[in-house]
């Protein structure tokens, strides 16, 4: 009997990793580089990859840049069940990151600008939504250049941050990060039925990848 | 032939025990929204209530306080949550003495704290409504998920406030616990709420 039930247990709880839910994603209204809006809300019931940026970064932002294009490449390797991969690199520096600064930078790094889009917020929630709600941060340094952590963040339908990754402290990888979309891939196609229970139940037990 | 078919009674009759009256009993509360696991306290909040005082979440310690961002004007989304959570709290009975229910204006600058005071009372008369300078209520709706964007409109409004329709949980110690979705069923939200004040 015990073992029967080690087994039940074993084969509910055993395969299954989740992603923490660390925090809410920030809301957001953000103008990208076609100059059309892009909300939090577009990005409800998409699974989103975010990066940090601006458009006069130079070399210090290649390594976050290509990061994102490898993701992007490989997006087919992931059974997201319905739900969408999207790319958003957000501006810290508003001012100059205008539409058509950004459309070319876009080009620069091969964002397609609809999978993969370039977005800057309103100047003056700039620093509540990068810095408070995706926390990550950056200053202005002389010369129009900034200091920044280099950082992804990637958030679920929800709009909840699911997994952080910081080049300072662990270099990101392409191949971890779409391990971590397919896990997330697999919560969404688990999120009926019973299956359902057993990943709440597995949140308790701490799986993390 | 026939101790086989009792032995496989027997297991089929325990796995039923375990699976219908265990299991239920130590399985975790199935939360009706999205369960954040924020390991720091919910983002500070520092505005102005309906009654013209500073409000903050310490205001409410040992309380479940849920956040609603909404508007006066709003048409049809926001005097729907406000009415689901009025009955939320009365299906819950005294276990609502522990809930409080915060309303956060997108539209400040129509919704003074006097105009709120005729509108968020109107629902329950402990609900609180909270408004502040725009920058104040912007940099709070970002760090609650919250986005809102003013919208023109003809007719005597003026314009409207498209805004995330989602509302908030801030468990008894102070962190986001739970986000629960525009239409959840007074049922859901109290059966939730009632997990987290018990």
């Amino acid at each position: 009997m015990l073992l029967l039930l080690g087994v039940m247990a074993f084969t509910i709880f055993e395969p299954i990793q989740v992603l923490p839910r660390i925090r809410l994603a920030p809301g957001y209204a953000m103008t990208d580089q076609t100059g059309a809006r892009l909300t939090s809300e577009d990005m409800r019931g998409q699974i989103t990859l975010y990066s940090f940026g601006y458009t006069h970064c130079g070399e210090a932002c290649d390594a976050v840049n290509a990061t994102m294009a490898g993701v992007a490449e490989r997006r087919d390797e992931v059974d997201l069940g319905g739900a969408e991969l999207r790319f958003v690199t957000v501006s810290f520096d508003p001012e100059r990151d205008t539409a058509p600064a950004l459309a070319a930078y876009a080009s620069q790094i091969g964002a397609d600008g609809d999978m993969w889009r370039l977005a800057a917020p309103a100047p003056d929630l700039t620093k509540a939504i990068v810095g408070s709600g995706f926390r990550t941060w950056y200053e202005p340094r002389e010369a129009g250049s900034f200091a920044f952590d280099p950082t992804l963040v990637l958030v679920d339908g929800w709009g909840v941050v699911r997994g952080e990754y910081r080049y300072q402290t662990v270099a990101s990888d392409v191949d971890k990060l779409i391990r971590h979309i397919d896990i997330l891939g697999e919560e969404i196609r688990n999120s009926h039925g019973a299956a359902t229970v057993a990943y709440e139940a597995a949140h308790f037990f701490l799986c993390y990848p | 032939m026939t101790k086989i078919a009792g032995w496989v009674l027997v297991i089929v009759g325990l796995a039923a025990i375990a699976w219908f009256g265990v299991l239920p009993r130590v399985r975790p509360h199935i939360f009706h929204g999205t369960v954040i696991q924020s390991s720091t306290a919910a983002p500070a909040v520092d505005l102005i209530s309906h009654e013209g005082e500073r409000v903050s979440l310490e205001d409410f310690e040992g309380e479940v306080v849920v956040i609603y961002f909404g508007y006066t004007f709003c048409p049809d989304v926001c005097p729907a949550t406000l009415a689901d959570l009025d009955e939320a709290l009365e299906l819950m009975g005294d276990g609502a003495e522990d809930v409080r229910v915060i309303m956060v204006s997108v539209d400040p600058e129509r919704d003074t704290p006097e105009v709120l005071a005729r509108y968020v009372p109107a629902f329950n008369d402990d609900f609180v409504g909270l408004t502040g300078t725009r920058q104040e209520v912007a940099q709070l709706a970002t760090v609650y998920g919250v986005y809102f964007e003013k919208r023109d409109v003809e007719g005597a409004a003026g314009y409207l406030v498209d805004h995330t329709a989602s509302f908030l949980v801030v468990d008894k110690s102070g962190f986001l616990k739970l986000v629960l979705p525009f239409g959840t069923s007074p049922e859901d939200i109290a059966d939730d709420l009632a997990y987290l004040a018990g």
